[in-house]
């Protein structure tokens, strides 16, 4: 369970997140959306410990995360695919993966080699990669890698910042594919998006983002819900 | 003098001086240069941490310690200081916005504090330990002696030991990730505190390490790691700031420039020669010649 009450936070002087609520039980996807500027990614960062809440509660499965560090939090089972992906350029595909191993700890070798050797068979252009370094991936690749990265460490909750930023539309499919997957393992998600088709297609709910506030919550099968959605994006 | 003598007795013993010199530029220079690669902090007190691993070595020794024993232990009581160091001296400024200068400055005044402290503990007087393995070896007619054969053997195993634990292993990767993007090896489990730390410490842990190891053949004395810094600067500038083989290979190269010119030019040119270098690099080829630590 996730529960996010009464959250703010700021850059400097900046208000920027401005009270949001959110609640979310394992295996939903929750979809943020909102225009540019709004603060959805701020919030993502708030919830992974980049940006000190500046007040607020943040709790998963009972445990509170607001005012830990960003490795406490990854610990505590959350898993975060920020925008640009964050790939380390200097590390091969494999040593990438192998740092998202370190949320889980005490996993014998032998289990990790397993778990790698899974992601490998699931993805053929990683395994093929393995030993390249990060930088000499394809953007789509990138950013399999930046989801499979968080995937090998099981996490409870996973925070995705627009992941079909900049790539083609068969590569979305394939990332969305990847968000429903970790739905199924039961990981709560909280699905940051532009491409609100997309989205909406693997979102159970949905909230909308002005200012710092959520202002409008629907259901994505709700055609109401919907429909008032594309009314509050459009530009 | 023959071609051949010239080889033998000239030129051959200076490029081993060379090598010997370069070894331990290179120890003092990577400490230097992973703490740079990792932390962005320039430690203007890496020289004088150099020096407390050579006044450790003296005093210890004094009080009955082995040579073999120093090695390992020197560096080990160097690794607290330098996680206390960075835990009271770099973490409390490091957030803040002008951390570069105030870091540069800070770990300058614990510089200037350490000497005094040697000179008040120990006198400002020179002092050389024995040599720990005394003679010469005889190697294709070229007479060498065998301390600096041994300082040039431990230093490339020190350096490929390193090299291999940066490069080759889950928690090098974790160092190179911490160093490239920090919020992002944190999400990612990370424990980037502790990385920071351990890698200053770490670094610390190397100039003590070439402080044991240099006494022998530099000497020992309040200001030591002065000049020797001054070297180490030009080593990393060079390699390029947070490079581990531009370390090692800047540190090489220039020594053998100085051992060299010093045969066919006055010795007082060898200065203006290699900092005329690293002026020359700063400016036409700032990043120096190979990639930072963590980064492709
Ligand atoms: N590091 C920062 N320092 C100061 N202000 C920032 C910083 N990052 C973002 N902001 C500001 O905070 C506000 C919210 O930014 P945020 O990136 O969270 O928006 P967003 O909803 O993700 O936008 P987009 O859709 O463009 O990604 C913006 O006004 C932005 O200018
Ligand atoms: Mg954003």
């Amino acid at each position: 369970m996730l529960q996010i009450s009464a959250l703010h936070s700021h850059y400097g002087l900046s208000h920027v997140i401005q009270g949001i609520d959110i609640e979310a039980a394992p295996g939903e996807v929750i979809g943020i959306f909102g225009r540019n500027g709004v603060g959805k990614t701020t919030l993502l960062k708030t919830i992974a410990g980049w940006v000190k809440p500046s007040q607020g509660a943040i709790r998963l499965g009972g445990e509170a995360l607001d005012g830990l560090t960003p490795d406490r939090i990854c610990h505590a089972g959350v898993g975060f695919v920020p925008e640009d992906r964050r790939i380390f350029p200097g590390l091969t595909v494999e040593e990438n993966l192998s740092l998202g191993l370190l949320q889980v700890k005490g996993r014998s070798s032998r289990d990790e080699k397993r778990v790698v050797e899974g992601i490998y068979d699931r993805f053929h252009r990683l395994g093929e990669r393995r030993h390249q370094l990060g930088t000499t991936l394809s953007g789509g690749e990138q950013q399999m890698l930046a989801m499979a990265r968080v995937m090998v460490g099981k996490p409870r909750l996973v925070l995705i910042d627009e992941p079909s930023e900049g790539l083609a539309p068969m590569i979305v499919a394939e990332i969305f594919a990847i968000v429903r997957e970790l739905r199924e393992q039961g990981a709560i998600i909280l699905l940051v998006e532009q491409n609100i088709h997309e989205a909406l297609s693997v979102a159970d709910r949905f909230h909308v983002v002005e200012r710092g506030q959520i202002v409008f919550s629907g259901e994505a099968e709700n055609a109401g819900d919907r429909e008032r959605l594309l009314k509050l994006i459009a530009v | 003098m023959t071609a051949i003598d010239y080889l033998q007795f000239v030129l051959a013993p200076q490029v081993v001086n060379g090598l010997a010199l370069g070894v331990a530029v290179v120890l003092v220079a990577l400490g230097l240069t992973i703490i740079f690669g990792m932390l962005d902090v320039i430690n203007m007190s890496h020289g004088e941490f150099y020096a407390i691993g050579a006044y450790a070595a003296l005093a210890l020794a004094a009080a009955g310690v082995g040579f073999w024993f120093l090695l390992v232990l020197v560096p080990v009581l160097m690794i607290p200081l330098g996680m206390a160091a960075e835990r009271l001296l770099i973490r409390p400024v490091f957030g803040s916005k002008d951390r570069h200068v105030t870091t540069l400055l800070v770990t300058f005044g614990l510089g200037l504090i350490v000497e005094d402290v040697l000179k008040i503990i120990f006198g400002a007087n020179t002092q050389r330990p024995p040599t720990p393995i005394p003679g010469a070896s005889e190697m294709f007619g070229i007479i060498l002696p065998n301390y600096r054969l041994f300082l040039i053997l431990v230093g490339a195993a020190i350096v490929l030991g390193v090299a291999y634990v940066v490069y080759r292993t889950r928690l090098g990767a974790m160092v190179r990730a911490a160093a490239f993007d920090r919020n992002m090896a944190a999400s990612l489990g990370v424990p980037v505190s502790l990385v920071y730390a351990g890698t200053f410490a770490f670094g610390v842990g190397l100039a003590g390490l070439a402080g044991v190891l240099l006494a022998p053949i530099y000497s020992v004395f309040p200001t030591m790691g002065r000049d020797f810094i001054l070297l180490a600067f030009t080593v990393v500038i060079v390699g390029g700031m947070g490079s581990i083989w531009g370390a090692v290979v800047a540190g090489l190269l220039l020594t053998q420039v100085q051992a060299l010119a010093s045969l066919v030019i006055s010795p007082v040119w060898t200065d203006p020669i290699v900092f005329g270098t690293m002026v020359a690099f700063l400016v036409f080829r700032p990043q120096g010649l190979f990639g930072r630590l963590g980064h492709a």
